[in-house]
């Protein structure tokens, strides 16, 4: 939640594991936890090498308080939909703190919550900049249903890959 | 016994001449999501043609140039591509509200996000299924649509007292034969063996899903079956041996039969719901309750 300035507050006694992943209960769904269970209530994400990588849900619920957002027009967000990065000239407001390697969460014209992103550069370039790559998006909905599911940490790779050549 | 001339002169015996039949694609708007009105809005404004349906709350007829599965709305679970005669065994139930409900054949979990959303994702749904991919299809779907309420086992509904618990509602929409309108080599593909394989399987969790009803509580049972083995014949079965009735329901379709190939059914049998294609695919569904005093 620091790396969207966000405030979340869970009830541990209601969140409930399942090998790698997490899962906020609701009171009554306590007793319906029983060894084997496959998923239950809000998936919150899940940890990989040591790292916790958020779900959707999880994403949408800190959406609300988190200040590190990007709002991007309608061709844009379909792009990043599409897993593309954020150019310039896509944005239509960033909020939060704005500075290279910040990750935000990026939002249609609705305030609906679209994924998240890194910022590699900041709003003070041409329209044709990248300004913030692409590391989850909802689209990925889809690609599960075609392949398997995108590797979180692949993506990230992929992405400061790219900010190491966009440094070159 | 199979082909399409031996299940038309079948349907043909109980009262139905076929008919092609193109179905239309539908969806169902999730309210938990957003407001009905903004959703359709949404779709208008991509040029989708939207055609409310009339006996069902938030389902549309939908008419579109793209993929109504490959759109933001869609993506974000604001509405879920549903057939409309699909959607109508959840809303059979009287109260699913901070309900425990049981849906024990779950995948890919269309119904169970419209119960979610009738439940405005309060109360306990207890979701299960047996295939991995199919388990997989419905954790996405439930992802997709901010399901908060379910639980999902990877759990054969025949042995679902496995679990030691009781349900309020139990939505038993049943493997089965499915039809010839959802499905074009339905006639070529399906045999008389099939549709008695499936009834004795859905016999089989009928009975399993009577052991974890409460005492109140409510099972709707359906199929996209038109084979009588699959319905009619089974809430007989049902009522014989399960100690169960049938309560009236009002829904799209017709009285189901209680006559069928010359047996004489149980006559609360015909308070099912059986509804022959046309606008939708072929469906079933049944409302059952413990009989009283049973």
């Amino acid at each position: 939640m620091r790396l969207f300035d966000a405030n979340l507050t869970l009830d541990n006694s209601l969140v409930a594991e399942n090998g790698n992943r997490y899962y906020l209960l609701n009171e009554g769904m306590k007793g319906f936890i029983k060894e084997g269970f496959l998923c239950a209530g809000t998936y919150l994400g899940e940890t990989r090498g040591g790292r916790f990588m958020p779900s959707f849900m999880f994403l949408t619920m800190i959406a609300q308080t988190a200040r590190n957002k990007t709002y991007v027009d309608e061709k844009t967000a379909w792009l990043f939909i599409c897993g593309r990065d954020i150019f310039r000239r896509g944005i239509t407001k960033m909020t939060g703190a704005t500075g290279r390697n910040n990750c935000t969460l990026v939002m249609n014209k609705f305030g609906e919550c679209l994924g998240f992103g890194r910022v590699v550069a900041d709003l003070n370039q041409k329209a044709e900049t990248m300004v913030v790559t692409n590391i989850v998006d909802i689209g990925d909905f889809l690609r599960r249903e075609r392949q398997k599911p995108w590797s979180y940490v692949a993506r990230e790779d992929h992405a400061s890959g790219l900010t190491k050549r966009l440094r070159k | 016994m199979s082909g399409k001339e031996f299940f038309l002169h079948r349907y043909e015996k109980l009262g139905w001449v076929y008919k092609e039949v193109k179905l239309e694609q539908a969806i169902r708007i999730n309210t938990i999501n957003a407001q009905q009105v903004c959703v359709i809005e949404r779709l208008r404004q991509r040029g989708v043609k939207l055609e409310k349906t009339t006996y069902l709350p938030q389902g549309y007829w939908v008419r579109s140039k793209f993929s109504v599965g490959a759109t933001a709305e869609y993506l974000l679970g604001l509405y879920s591509i549903q057939e409309t005669a699909a959607q109508i065994p959840a809303t059979l139930f009287s109260e699913l509200s901070g309900r425990k409900v049981l849906d024990a054949c779950a995948a890919p979990g269309g119904k169970t996000v419209q119960l979610a959303d009738l439940m405005m994702n309060d109360g306990v749904i207890v979701a299960l299924d047996v295939r991995k991919q199919r388990l997989t299809a419905l954790t996405n779907q439930l992802e997709r649509c901010r399901v908060r309420n379910t639980v999902v086992y990877g759990l054969d509904a025949r042995r679902v007292s496995q679990l030691d618990r009781k349900f309020d509602c139990i939505l038993l929409d049943m493997p089965c034969s499915g039809n010839f309108a959802a499905d074009k080599a339905w006639f070529r593909r399906r045999t008389m063996a099939d549709v008695e394989r499936n009834a004795k399987l859905q016999r089989e969790v009928l009975a399993e899903a009577t052991r974890v009803l409460s005492e109140e509580g409510e099972i709707v049972y359906s199929t996209c079956s038109l084979e009588p083995e699959e319905n009619e014949l089974n809430i007989d079965w049902a009522v014989r041996n399960l100690k169960l009735e049938v309560e009236k329901v009002a829904c799209y379709g017709q009285e189901a039969l209680t006559k069928v190939f010359g047996k004489r059914l149980d006559s609360f049998v015909s308070g099912a719901r059986r509804i022959w294609p046309e606008k939708t695919q072929g469906f079933f569904v049944c409302k059952l309750r413990r009989r009283e005093h049973a």
